[in-house]
């Protein structure tokens, strides 16, 4: 039974293999989108390339209406205004979804958490109306931060807390990713990129037949076009990236990032400066890696490398310290060739 | 990626034809896929907006400096052509980051205005050391 199970994956795998090229390609063609605020670049060659970028775009378009916290009409704001402890009916997907992003910030102890929006607002980041504010401010609004004040109720509702909103920014292009990788698949690409921001899912390898080459960006040199901390070669899979050289203002000299820390309502100081999570093509991994990557920032150095360690999920790493080392884990350490001309001390984590 | 191992699972004769007929499967799929593409062709600067090619500025055709300018939502961004580079030179746009990433010069690389939805593209000139695309 073993082996027939054995047979029936390697039958699966097959089928797997023929959706990402069982049918002849003619020509890479490639489609954009401005979404999620920022711009998203597909590439595809091969099947129903045509109907694969046309599905896929208006699938971004469809995810940035309902998954939006300033859209007013979205399904995250009709949530976040519905009234405090009131059940509002969700839908299946964004239920889905809000209970994924719940099951993250259990797993990583509360590093990721989708109920910052009051906090990251209080920053100015969601409307880019940046403010410092002050501790007494935080204090007051951490108060209704956390996992416990999101409640799933009935499979496609969900009510919050009162003074709860949520933001779904950490993890909706992840899972956007997901589903335009389920479109590929349906479609037959043969060779794809999907490029959504930090968020990246490669298929298929490059049409000469080689890896697809992902240039991690240096965040020491965010505003050079080519600075990086070295290349990724990967055939199929996901790779997200989160730093705090993102998204910043300064003040008084002090710069100020994006990436809240739930324990403390202020920019995470964890001593790290990028995350990258690498994961198989698998979908399902653009949300994990998403969510992930944003939980190991907040996380720091060894906590990020000891979530990594307890296997409670398969991805690997590449990571950026504030004081100049670069750190690749062993399961993609053969993929990655470090850019010396970075000048970062590079080690191999295992 | 890093997998989990179990010592109970010792390999035999059925996981050697299982792995042989993925392997075979797997060099068909191969067989079957892409042949060609590439980055043939002359050093071509695309100009996209809103998702839509726009214009395609065969920047070795040029024999000296050419400045465009394209506006849409709302800004205007000033644009440099080379005969090996691209590079927003001026923009009214409020993040300014179209102009920050400089010049652009081999195949693969890009600058984007957000604001403007405005995104110039380098394809082709020749075979490029650089990476498909960009993280971060």
């Amino acid at each position: 039974m073993r082996r027939f199970g054995a047979l029936l994956a390697a039958g699966l795998l097959a089928g797997t293999l023929a959706a990402c090229g069982g049918t002849e390609t003619q020509e890479m063609e490639s489609a954009q989108a401005f979404a999620m605020d920022t711009v998203m670049v597909l590439t595809a060659g091969g099947g129903e390339t045509g109907t694969a970028l046309q599905t896929a775009q208006e699938e971004l378009y469809r995810l940035d209406r309902e998954l939006s916290r300033t859209r007013e009409d979205s399904a995250v704001s009709r949530l976040n205004s519905a009234p405090a402890g009131t059940a509002e009916d969700v839908g299946e997907e964004l239920y889905g979804l809000i209970a994924q992003a719940l099951t993250f910030s259990a797993a990583t102890d509360g590093a990721f958490d989708i109920t910052l929006a009051p906090v990251s607002s209080a920053w100015g980041f969601t409307e880019d109306a940046y403010r410092v504010p002050g501790q007494e401010e935080l204090d007051a609004l951490l108060t209704h931060v956390g996992a416990d004040h999101v409640h799933l109720e009935g499979g496609t509702s969900v009510s919050l807390d009162q003074g709860t909103q949520i933001d779904l920014g950490a993890i909706a292009k992840g899972y956007a990713s997901d589903v335009v990788a389920s479109i590929y698949q349906e479609n037959g690409v043969a060779h794809g990129t999907v490029y959504l921001g930090g968020n990246t899912w490669v298929c298929g390898g490059n049409p000469e037949g080689d890896p697809w080459r992902i240039g991690v960006q240096d965040p020491a040199r965010a505003e050079e076009a080519e600075a990086y901390t070295g290349i990724l070669r990967m055939t199929d899979g996901f790779a997200v990236t989160s730093g705090g050289y993102q998204r910043y203002f300064e003040e008084d000299g002090v710069t100020y990032h994006h990436i809240i820390d739930p324990a403390t309502g202020r920019p995470a100081e964890s001593g790290l400066t990028s995350v990258t999570v690498v994961a198989d093509g698998t979908v399902g991994n653009g949300t994990m890696c998403d969510a992930l990557s944003t939980a190991l920032f907040v996380m720091g150095e060894e906590r990020a490398l000891d979530f990594w360690r307890s296997g409670a999920y398969y991805f690997d790493l590449i990571l950026v310290t504030e004081d100049g080392r670069l750190l690749v884990t062993d399961g993609i350490a053969d993929q990655f060739q470090p850019d010396e001309t970075a000048g970062y001390a590079y080690e191999v984590v295992s | 990626m890093r997998m989990k191992s179990s010592p109970k699972l010792r390999p035999n004769g059925w996981d050697a034809l299982v792995a042989g007929a993925v392997l075979a499967l797997a060099v068909l799929c191969g067989t079957l896929a892409w042949a060609g593409g590439g980055d043939s062709g002359a050093l071509t600067a695309v100009v996209s907006v809103d998702g839509e090619v726009t214009e395609r500025v065969a920047l070795s055709g040029l024999t000296a400096p050419e400045e465009r300018t394209y506006t849409h939502n709302g800004y205007t961004l000033h644009v440099t052509f080379t005969a090996e580079s691209a590079q927003v030179t001026a923009s009214d746009c409020p993040t300014q980051d179209c102009v920050h990433t400089g010049a652009i010069t081999r195949s693969g690389q890009s600058i984007v205005c957000l604001p403007g939805r405005i995104v110039i593209q380098m394809e082709g000139g020749g075979d490029s050391d650089g990476p498909d695309l960009v993280i971060g």
